[in-house]
């Protein structure tokens, strides 16, 4: 058996970074990880995603199509657009954060009647996939630890309080401080933690996350 | 890039991206000599080599282009020492020239060839099969399936290259290039740098007529001996299945890794005998053939053209004239874009005559799910200077309509590509690097409107400098911008002619475009700042209007390269805002210039957002009413 995430987000949010800490901690668990890594072409601002895959069973770069165990989107619409990565009834940690692409926000000014694509549109939807989803407000998670930019290292905190990850967050927290910016550490740490609490308290009903202490 | 574990001097363990593992091997294999031009799927190998320069003594270029690179490395073989060059495979269209004289002439030290091909044209302009490179220069060909076979591999192309005196191409494609796995580091023992002498070296590496002739013969000669080898290579070997499923698989690179899956998918991991093929070119045909031998059917899985098919299908003709072939030709696989193990399945599925359940079904409801979701093109990065530069144009452009002259305009390969995309969605063409100004040369001699062309500086010198210089001399008459950016941005902003850095960000001579082309005798070359919008339109008109070949020269660095340049200075980045009792909702600020961090609030005024923001002040200079103002400047801050 493989564990297989998706990771799905924006250029520019980490998710390089994001990758690299977890699969580093497999390496410390003495667990094999592959990864396929799509970056697209702009450097930011455009889709990017990961398919990251634990386990001896794990052959593919690729996670089949409706196999992932999670799915993890740092900005809410690109869970949707991966959604079909995910299995039916597979757990979703989405960001409530949404980056309006600029070709979405040319739309509005052009008809002005227009709208812009809801959270609540993307969450509904998520929804009629699989009723397991947290909604984590990461950037204020970020803030609260000190460095906006940590997005990234609250879904590590939030993949670490689920109990189907095979991995002990004590050896995803020491990857963290090997990876991140010197300077930084401490805040992404805090971030970490957030996260964690906030997953843990988003998915309390569903006795898919680890005792806190 | 975590830069310890690529340094590392001992044994162990390390998570790396491929590319990392990649110029960790040659490190380990003791290169002396790379050379690079960027391009993904490649660019983190330079990156690797260039982060790590300080560490080792190995010597490095970023070259002008692929060509140049491969021509560094194969002199550096000629004297005897290793080199490594990679290359992305339509790089490897410019730099053919000389690998094709390559396989004439031979090489001395190791010399290693990274090729990566990107099936599904991922951030390429085709999904070019770069494996017939191989057959086409009699040039060896290894294909690793992930990070570790990789790095193994690169050690073992420099030594067939020195036991066979001929460069070895090691070919990848996107998912291998970009596939992060757990590596094993073997120690690093490297001997010093030094000099050789040539007088002690001398041979010829030269090829013409009555001497190209002669060396002919040795190619061929030479093939026989690397497939003699390659019988016997570690590198191929066969999965044992059920005999009596009397079909096997015969694979490489990523597309095993895909049948791995499959079979584990369909329940048969272990029945179906598979045949790992890791050196492609030449393909061992005794060890394909004993494989064959007894099978009733083959399935060929690889991506892109039928390559190892066809190689298959005429060992087969001989060795088991009978034998059921599925591959491309029978439909069961396609040639166009990239595999993946749901495809992978079906198509073994299919071959195998066993029941499976594709994921149609599954794609079509998420399909339904996804309508009216706004779809996230590759655009302009905030702070791009290309977005100035462009709002400035598609200003004189609109003048230029107007006046009932029409316009042609020759988009080219670098971050300004995302001009194609939407909501921009501007180009007349855009094929390959350097073209957009040899299709003006072209182009402006017959249709009557005005030719514009648009080239980056890496673009200027890699390939479009002689299209220029062609333009020149002949009189051709058609407005080019050359977008300075300091940097190759679109793979990552490495160093190139126009920065004052190169390799390990050591100083290197800034060649200034403007002082190439006035030497060559352009007459019109203007130099603007791409910042400035309001003041680069009339000379942008000017340009337009200019009967000959007007040169615009757009110049402002990289924003994430002047990003971290201002982090290092610890300068800070001071995002704009809306002031929203000024604002009047035009839109100006959106219209030509569409940045990420713009959208529109609720009361529908456009609101800037501090997080992504680049403070480069370009809306605030399309804005009327001056309702666009640097944070801090009315105490507002983030």
């Amino acid at each position: 058996m493989s564990f297989d995430i998706f990771i799905c987000g924006v250029g520019g949010q980490g998710l390089v970074l994001l990758t690299n800490a977890l699969g580093r901690a497999c390496l410390k668990s003495g667990l094999k990880a592959i990864t396929g890594e799509m970056y697209g072409l702009s450097q930011r601002s455009g889709t990017v995603s990961v398919h990251m895959r634990i386990g001896e069973d794990a052959h593919s770069p690729l996670i089949p199509i409706g196999g992932a165990d999670v799915l993890v989107a740092l900005e809410a619409i690109e869970a949707l657009r991966y959604i079909e990565y995910l299995k039916k009834g597979g757990l979703v940690l989405m960001n409530s954060r949404i980056m309006h692409p600029p070709v979405e926000t040319a739309g509005l000014v052009k008809d002005r009647s227009r709208k812009y694509f809801t959270l609540e549109e993307a969450v509904s939807r998520v929804k009629r996939w699989t009723s397991m989803v947290a909604v984590i407000d990461a950037l204020a998670a970020a803030k609260e630890g000190g460095n906006p930019n940590a997005e990234n290292t609250v879904f590590l905190g939030c993949l670490s309080a689920l109990r189907g990850l095979p991995l002990d967050p004590a050896k995803v927290k020491e990857a963290i401080s090997e990876v991140v910016p010197r300077g930084t550490v401490e805040q992404n740490l805090k971030a970490f933690e957030i996260g964690m609490r906030r997953a843990s308290e988003a998915l309390c009903g569903y006795g898919v996350c680890r005792d806190l202490k | 890039m975590v830069l310890k574990d690529v340094v590392s001097p001992n044994k162990g363990k390390a998570f790396m991206l491929c590319n990392e593992a990649i110029a960790r091997g040659a490190i380990e294999a003791d290169v002396k000599v790379v050379a690079f031009y960027p391009g993904a799927p490649t660019s983190e190998i330079l990156d690797t080599f260039s982060e790590a320069l300080g560490s080792f003594d190995y010597q490095m270029q970023i070259a002008t282009n692929e060509k140049v690179a491969l021509e560094i490395c194969a002199g550096a073989s000629f004297a005897g020492l290793r080199s490594l060059t990679a290359m992305k495979s339509v790089g490897m269209n410019v730099a053919s020239d000389t690998l094709f004289v390559l396989g004439y002439t031979g090489a001395r030290g190791g010399m290693v060839v990274v090729m990566a091909d990107d099936p599904h044209a991922h951030s390429s302009q085709s999904e070019q099969d770069g494996r017939f490179f191989a057959p086409n220069s009699y040039i060896p060909m290894l294909e690793p399936s992930t990070a570790q076979e990789a790095k193994d591999m690169i050690k073992e192309a420099f030594s067939i290259s020195e036991r066979h005196r001929v460069p070895v191409i090691v070919r990848t494609v996107t998912r291998v290039n970009h596939q992060s796995g757990v590596v094993e580091l073997e120690e690093i023992r490297r001997s010093g740098f030094s000099r050789v002498r040539w007088r002690d070296l001398k041979e010829e590496y030269l090829t013409l007529g009555e001497v190209a002739r002669r060396k002919k013969l040795r190619m061929i000669e030479r093939r026989g001996s690397l497939e003699r080898e390659f019988e016997e290579s570690a590198f191929n070997y066969i999965l044992g299945g059920d005999a009596e499923v009397g079909t096997g698989i015969v694979t490489a690179s990523t597309a095993y890794l895909h049948v791995l899956e499959a079979l584990k998918v369909l329940g048969i991991s272990g029945k179906v005998p598979v045949l790992k093929l890791g050196t492609t070119y030449p393909v061992p045909r005794r060890l394909v053939a004993g494989f064959l031998k007894g099978l009733r059917g083959v399935v060929v899985v690889e991506e892109l053209s039928p390559y190892l098919e066809t190689e298959v299908t005429m060992i087969a003709k001989d060795e088991n004239p009978g034998l059921r072939i599925f591959g491309k030709r029978s439909g069961h696989f396609s040639e166009a874009w990239e595999l993946n193990p749901d495809l992978v399945a079906k198509g073994l599925a299919s071959a195998l005559a066993i029941p499976y359940e594709d994921k149609s079904g599954i794609i079509e409801e998420a399909k339904a799910l996804k309508e009216g979701m706004p779809e996230r093109y590759p655009t302009f990065c905030p702070g791009c200077p290309h977005r100035g530069t462009f709002a400035a144009l598609s200003q004189a452009l609109r003048a230029l309509s107007a006046s009932g002259k029409g316009y042609y305009f020759a988009n080219d390969i670098g971050c300004y590509s995302m001009w194609v995309f939407p909501p921009f969605s501007k180009a007349d063409s855009s094929l390959c690097m350097g073209a957009s100004v040899g299709i003006a040369n072209g182009l402006s001699n017959v249709i009557e409107e005005r030719v514009v062309a648009v080239v980056g500086d890496s673009t200027f010198y890699h390939a479009a400098l002689p299209a220029i210089l062609n333009a020149i001399h002949n009189r051709n008459k058609f407005t080019l911008l050359v977008l300075d950016n300091s940097v190759t941005a679109m793979t990552g902003q490495q160093p190139n002619l126009s920065t004052e850095f190169t390799a390990g960000w050591r100083e290197g001579k800034r060649i200034p475009i403007e002082d190439v082309c006035r030497a060559a005798g352009a007459e019109f070359v203007e130099v603007i700042d791409a910042y400035q919008v309001k003041e680069n339109v009339p000379v942008i008109r000017r340009a337009l209007e200019h009967d000959g070949l007007a040169i615009v020269v757009s110049r402002r660095e990289c924003a994430l390269y002047g990003d971290r340049r201002k982090r290092k200075r610890g300068e800070r980045i001071t995002p704009y805002y809306v002031d929203k009792s000024v604002c009047r909702k035009p839109y100006a600020c959106i219209r030509d210039v569409h940045c990420p961090a713009h959208e529109i609030d609720g009361d529908g005024q456009p609101r800037i957002s501090p997080e992504l923001c680049d403070g480069c002040s370009v809306c605030s200079r399309m804005c009327a009413f001056g309702s666009i103002r640097r944070s801090g400047t009315e105490g507002e801050r983030r």
